[in-house]
């Protein structure tokens, strides 16, 4: 059935199964490799995206069920070509290693630091909890983080 | 100390760089820098395009059938239904393989060593021998449709008995895992008069230990594209660490090897999961077939079944000491699980039996490894590779030691680490700085002050442990790696070499290594790496080998290039090529002169000198001897760490809460700091995983641990922030006197969490993964 | 993934009749967090997913003296929810507990409850609270009572045409209460947890006291032992372990790849213990 999709900010009308789930949709589909197929139960958060502003498993939505609702990938970050300030920080500190992780930790940080604007690194923790990473140890990543937030308050 | 090949090397100052022809480039401006990899640019902005990235028109879907069963014959395969059903292209089985034998001994290399060699069938024939081995092959238009065909493909199995632990494949009337037996590989290492020693000792220490089967577990599963491009070559396009498997590719299907091309893509972890071959051979067999192009992603469900494993052990030691605290002899009997097949299981082994003692001084030691065959899936190369499990047993049996002698876990340690001169007990001389005793200095200081427990039932202690793992492949090998290294008419820069990047910054470094050496901005490099046809070949990306081998091949190339340059550049300026160099994009004379590059490389072309350079670094070699006899120099060198923890044991539960990690490691020379730290961070990590949760956990040989909801990995709460300590002795072998650090971080933390458990509680646990339910047990909780 | 048909009805009798018509063939998608894995690993195949998240059941409010939440209330509304927090805090503690931050955006009450995990969190502590489902078909709604919905593992009385509407519970003001829960890693599902809810006489004493453990059977059940070795008695610290140490030999949990049977018992004693003892202290912050 067609179905609009709002991701990052454009409407697309896709023909959509309804047994597709959104991480189909967008990478066989759409060619939106944005988010990364880790484990397709939802425990590994590779293919997390916002939905509605909140992470979701893409792997876990079926796509009909997104229609009219805004979907943000890792692209859907960026400002004007511009990195966003916490992919910026996750290159500063060195918190990328396969980056096969990093599309669903950025997203996932990203709308933490949005709900909860001053965090210690122990809550980033606890905020980053699903989203595993098999490279990085995570230190750098909590200090990707916790920098962005940070600066983001001035 | 030794110069490498091409006359880069350092003497007295580490800080000097002795570049070619007696050029000095100190200080260094890019090498030693903080500098933001390139791919981790593309890579926050999800624009690598990742093997399974990659879509191609008229792409078809390949699945492997498995068998469900650990041990059975085959009594047949009917492939009709499966074949008829719709969207099914083909459905291939043994007989369609044209040479159905896979050699898996030593990925990439291009030496055979006979007590290695080792091989299997790209698809089972009449037995199955573990369980997710596969069995049949499908392709269709759409991975619903594979599936489906892969569902209705009818295997007649024949369940056979299966053994599914080492020490009983061993026994005389074990079932057969393969007609020759059930022993896979065996070596002994004899040194000194261990008897003497233990009856002359004022302490013997005693310990078993068991280590587990664990998985790679990298986010990407295993992935690949294939096709068979315009001019026919066979292409495939996958995440792996070794793009030198065309060459098994080629030999399955039976076409010249230079028919086949690898293009390995930016991986999502690999961690030695992806050493040996994964989908290459399917792909090849199914685009072959069809024509067409072939998509093929393992589940999850997939990779955690059949790819293979850690090798599990069992560790028995004897261990001898003066009242001082010297060791005087190791009596050693290790015992792995290959499972079903061979792959790199002799070698892992060997790994084993050369680290088998530690980072110290053991005048007598008696190394017993035999690694045996199971119907349990096979094992095979993981981070650590042997040289892994040995860290539980011989860091164990040091705290047990420093303990029944009253003596600090530390000072044992530092008394008996080994010294350059020292010899190995398989006879191989340490040539290089050793600086355990500053390492275990800086990691214990860096715990700081101790965490008070939380509870009444909390009680907080402290261990430590220390390793040394081996960097560039086993010398038997002759191994070798190559790269290419060439101004465009800009100035910009291109470097080109075989080496794949597994995430860790292999390609990064490469860069700056050719900006050190060429004075580019490193901004104005291109890299492009791991193409069999394309990109001179480098070799596997494992064995913490790359910046080693690649980095030397590169800084050679490099440094050779810089000489024809600026030879060019001198004849223009009228001057001596002492006198001029390159920095900043630009020739700069000793006058204050300076030169465009660009006009400097048009002059080249007139002139008819190269703007490119191709190198090839060779590491040391040697010949396969037996160990038992002492054998010199078995791997070319050493990296020595040493890691301290903090944590809190729950004494109701069993639960143990990481509190402080800090990990210090002599990287000889830190390319790039912040790489080297997320190895060293990240490798903890893993090791951390290792010691606290992860398992694969089999009943019979059947995986009950085939989700990342059971196969547990940690997650940030598990835990704490590791703090790297970065030492740099410029005594390595690679480029600027860079050790590898791949691995190294990955051994110490499983001894030195047992050591803090036994710190804290006065319990000693002996077997992983220290799961609560098994420290609980050691507390004596249970029964 | 298997095809199959999908409906999003508006309302909640526009569902009920898509129920009664597919009945057995069909499956409730709520949050999904549940099915979707299943679905994707072809575990299940039904030929008609109904997909509820448009039907107006995502209220939380004080009903007739009672907590209602709605099924389509998402565990992170339920975890931010003041009124929970205020009315029956054990839910807000159980909510924040339940698997990862993507779990929690869309995973919902109803759906936790019907897929009826024995480990989960919200089944745990709905048979702590002494809830009430109400479970509405084509053919008219029923009320049951949280002992006789959960009839075994990953099975309720709920019937293929029916739909769980919303679930509710006394408030626990004056009581104190806790969860404990142990996983081999948080976030996952527990290998044992104990919730408890405690209230304090005037006196001192235990007044009442409810315990409720999770992991150990195919559902999450009260013990009563517990409960009345601490009815009457001082929460000294002394005799909640006492009471706790009952909990053990209430519990005859099995053996899987994460643990033992007998460490589950273990931990069934000391979650016990430890639940307790947080909510008697709760209990006793409470103002008179």
């Amino acid at each position: 059935m067609t179905t609009r999709l709002l991701i990052n900010g454009r409407a697309r009308d896709v023909d959509v199964e309804p047994h597709r789930t959104l991480l189909e949709v967008l990478r066989d589909t759409l060619g939106i490799f944005d988010a990364k197929e880790g484990c397709n139960e939802g425990v590994c958060g590779a293919c997390t995206v916002l939905l509605d502003g909140r992470p979701v498993s893409s792997c876990l939505v079926l796509a009909v069920a997104t229609r009219g609702k805004p979907i943000t990938t890792v692209r859907g970050l960026e400002r004007d070509g511009d990195l966003h300030p916490l992919q910026d920080a996750f290159l500063r500190h060195g918190a990328v290693q396969c980056g096969f992780c990093t599309p669903g930790m950025l997203l996932t940080a990203y709308a933490f630091v949005e709900a909860h604007p001053h965090p210690d690194r122990a809550a980033i923790r606890e905020a980053l909890e699903g989203n595993l990473c098999r490279c990085t140890g995570y230190t750098k990543i909590v200090d990707a983080v916790e920098d962005y937030a940070r600066n983001r308050c001035g | 100390m030794r110069m490498i090949e091409g006359g880069h090397g350092f003497a007295g100052d580490p800080r000097a760089v002795g570049g070619v022809g007696g050029h000095i480039g100190a200080p260094h401006s890019v090498v030693g820098q903080r500098v933001v990899r390139h791919d981790a640019r593309d890579k926050v902005q999800a624009a690598t395009a990742y093997a399974g990235d990659w879509a191609m028109p008229g792409m078809l879907h390949g699945v492997v059938v498995r068998s469900p069963y650990p041990s059975a014959r085959i009594r047949g395969i009917d492939t009709t239904k499966a074949a008829a059903m719709r969207g099914v292209a083909c459905v291939l089985t043994a007989r369609d393989v044209p040479r159905n034998t896979l050699m898996t001994d030593v990925p990439g290399q291009t030496t055979t060593v006979g007590p290695l060699r080792a091989k299997l069938h790209v698809l089972a024939e009449d037995r199955v021998r573990h369980q997710g081995e596969p069995v049949a092959l499908v392709a269709a238009e759409t991975l619903e449709q594979a599936r489906d065909a892969a569902d209705a493909v009818e295997v007649d199995y024949e369940p056979r008995p299966g053994v599914f632990d080492a020490e009983q494949a061993l026994a005389p009337d074990a079932p057969k895992v393969h007609d020759e037996g059930n022993l896979l590989a065996h070596w002994r290492i004899a040194r000194g008069d261990v008897d003497a020693a233990f009856a002359g000792a004022a302490v013997v220490v005693e310990g078993e230990y068991r280590t587990q089967f664990v998985d790679s577990a990298y986010l990407e599963p295993e992935t690949g594209v294939a096709w068979i491009d315009s001019d026919g070559v066979i292409t495939i396009r996958l995440s792996t660490q070794v793009i030198e498997h065309f060459r098994d590719v080629a030999d399955v299907l039976d076409v010249p090897q230079n028919r086949v091309r690898v293009i390995g893509a930016y991986l999502g972890g690999g961690f030695g999961g992806k050493e040996d071959v994964t989908v290459e051979v399917y792909l090849g067999l199914l685009a072959v077939k069809t024509g067409r192009p072939v998509k093929m992603v393992w589940t999850r469900q997939e990779s955690l079944l059949a790819r293979a494993k850690r090798h599990p052990y069992r560790l028995r030691y004897r261990t001898a000491a003066a009242k001082t605290g010297e060791i005087l002899a190791q009596d050693v009997e290790l015992l792995g699980d290959s499972g079903a097949y061979a792959y790199l299981s002799a070698l892992v082994l060997l790994y084993s039996t050369v680290t088998a003692c530690g980072p110290y001084r053991v005048p007598a030691a008696r190394v017993q490894a035999r690694v045996a065959y199971t119907n349990n899936p096979p094992t095979s190369a993981m981070r650590g590779f042997g040289a892994m499990q040995t860290v539980f047993g011989y860091e164990s049996q040091m705290d047990r030691v420093a303990r029944a002698l009253g003596l600090p876990p530390a000072d044992v340690r530092k008394a008996n680490a080994l010294r350059r001169g020292d010899t190995l007990p398989v006879g191989q001389v340490i040539e290089t700085h050793c600086a355990l005793p500053e390492l275990i200095d800086r990691a214990w200081a860096g715990l700081g002050a101790p965490t008070p427990p939380r509870a009444p039932h909390a009680k907080v202690g402290r261990g430590l442990a220390c390793n040394l793992q081996p960097y560039g492949r086993i010398v038997w090998l002759h191994d070798w790696a190559s790269a290419w290294v060439g101004f465009e008419m800009d100035g910009s820069l291109v470097v080109r070499c075989g080496c794949p990047d597994v995430g860790g910054g292999q390609a990064s470094s490469l860069c700056q290594i050719a900006a050190e050496v060429l004075g580019v901005p490193i901004d104005r490099i291109s890299v492009h790496i791991a193409d069999s046809a394309l990109t001179p070949l480098a070799g596997t990306t494992t064995a913490s080998r790359q910046l080693y081998m690649s980095g030397n091949a590169t800084l050679k190339a490099s440094g050779e290039l810089r000489e024809q340059i600026l030879g060019v550049a001198a004849k223009l300026l009228e001057t001596s090529v002492a006198d001029v160099d390159l920095a900043g994009g630009e020739v700069r004379a000793a006058d204050g002169r300076t030169m465009p590059l660009r006009q400097v490389l048009a002059a080249c072309a007139r002139m008819g000198v190269p703007r490119s350079h191709l190198a090839v670094y060779h590491a040391p070699a040697g010949e396969p001897v037996d160990l038992t006899k002492g054998s010199g120099k078995i791997f070319p060198d050493y990296t020595f760490g040493c890691h301290a923890v903090e944590l809190e044991v729950d004494t109701e539960t069993g639960r143990v809460r990481l509190l402080k990690h800090v990990a210090a490691h002599d990287v000889g020379r830190a390319i790039n700091p912040m790489s080297v730290e997320g190895q060293i961070e990240g490798g903890a990590v893993q090791g951390l995983g290792y010691a606290m949760m992860e398992e694969v956990v089999l009943e019979d040989g059947i995986n009950l641990t085939t989700s990342f909801a059971s196969y547990l990995i940690p997650t940030t709460v598990d835990v704490p922030d590791v703090e790297a300590i970065v030492l740099e002795s410029g005594e390595g072998l690679g480029p600027f006197g860079a050790r590898g650090i791949g691995e190294p971080p990955i051994g110490p933390p499983a001894a030195a969490v047992a050591n803090a458990i036994e710190d804290a509680t006065g319990a000693r646990v002996t077997r992983l993964p220290m799961t609560p339910e098994r420290v609980a047990r050691a507390l004596r909780l249970l029964t | 993934m298997q095809p199959f048909e999908y409906a999003a009805p508006a309302s909640v009798d526009e569902a009920l009749a898509l129920l009664a018509r597919h009945g057995a063939d069909a499956k409730v998608l709520a949050g999904g967090q549940s099915l979707v894995p299943l679905l994707n690993y072809r575990l299940a195949r039904p030929r008609f997913v109904v997909d509820v998240n448009d039907l107006p059941l995502d209220e939380i409010r004080v009903d007739a003296g009672r907590v209602r939440l709605g099924a389509l209330v998402r565990h992170s509304t339920l975890a931010a929810s003041a009124v929970v927090a205020r009315e029956c805090p054990l839910l807000t503690e159980a909510a924040a507990l339940i698997g990862n931050v993507r779990v929690r955006s869309l995973g919902t009450v109803g759906g936790s409850l019907a897929h009826a995990d024995p480990a989960a969190e919200l089944p745990l502590a709905m048979v702590a609270l002494d809830a009430r489902f109400e479970l509405r078909s084509a053919r008219g709604s029923r009320t049951v009572e949280v002992r006789d919905f959960f009839s075994g593992y990953l099975t309720t009385v709920l019937r293929p045409d029916e739909l769980l509407t919303s679930v509710d519970a006394p408030p626990t003001r004056g009581a104190g209460t806790a969860v404990e829960e142990f996983s081999r890693r948080p976030g996952d599902f527990a290998l044992v947890a104990v919730a408890a809810i405690v209230t304090i006489d005037r006196q001192g004493r235990v007044e009442n006291a409810r315990v409720a453990i999770g992991g150990i059977d195919g559902v999450p059940r009260r013990i009563p032992a517990v409960e009345n070795a601490l009815r009457g008695e001082p929460p000294a610290t002394d005799r909640i372990a006492r009471a706790a140490e009952l909990a053990r030999a209430e519990v005859t949990p099995q053996s899987d790849a994460l643990a033992s049977g007998e460490y589950r018992t273990l931990l069934a004693g000391v979650l016990t213990k430890r639940a307790l003892a947080r909510a008697v202290s709760r209990a006793m912050a409470v103002p008179a």
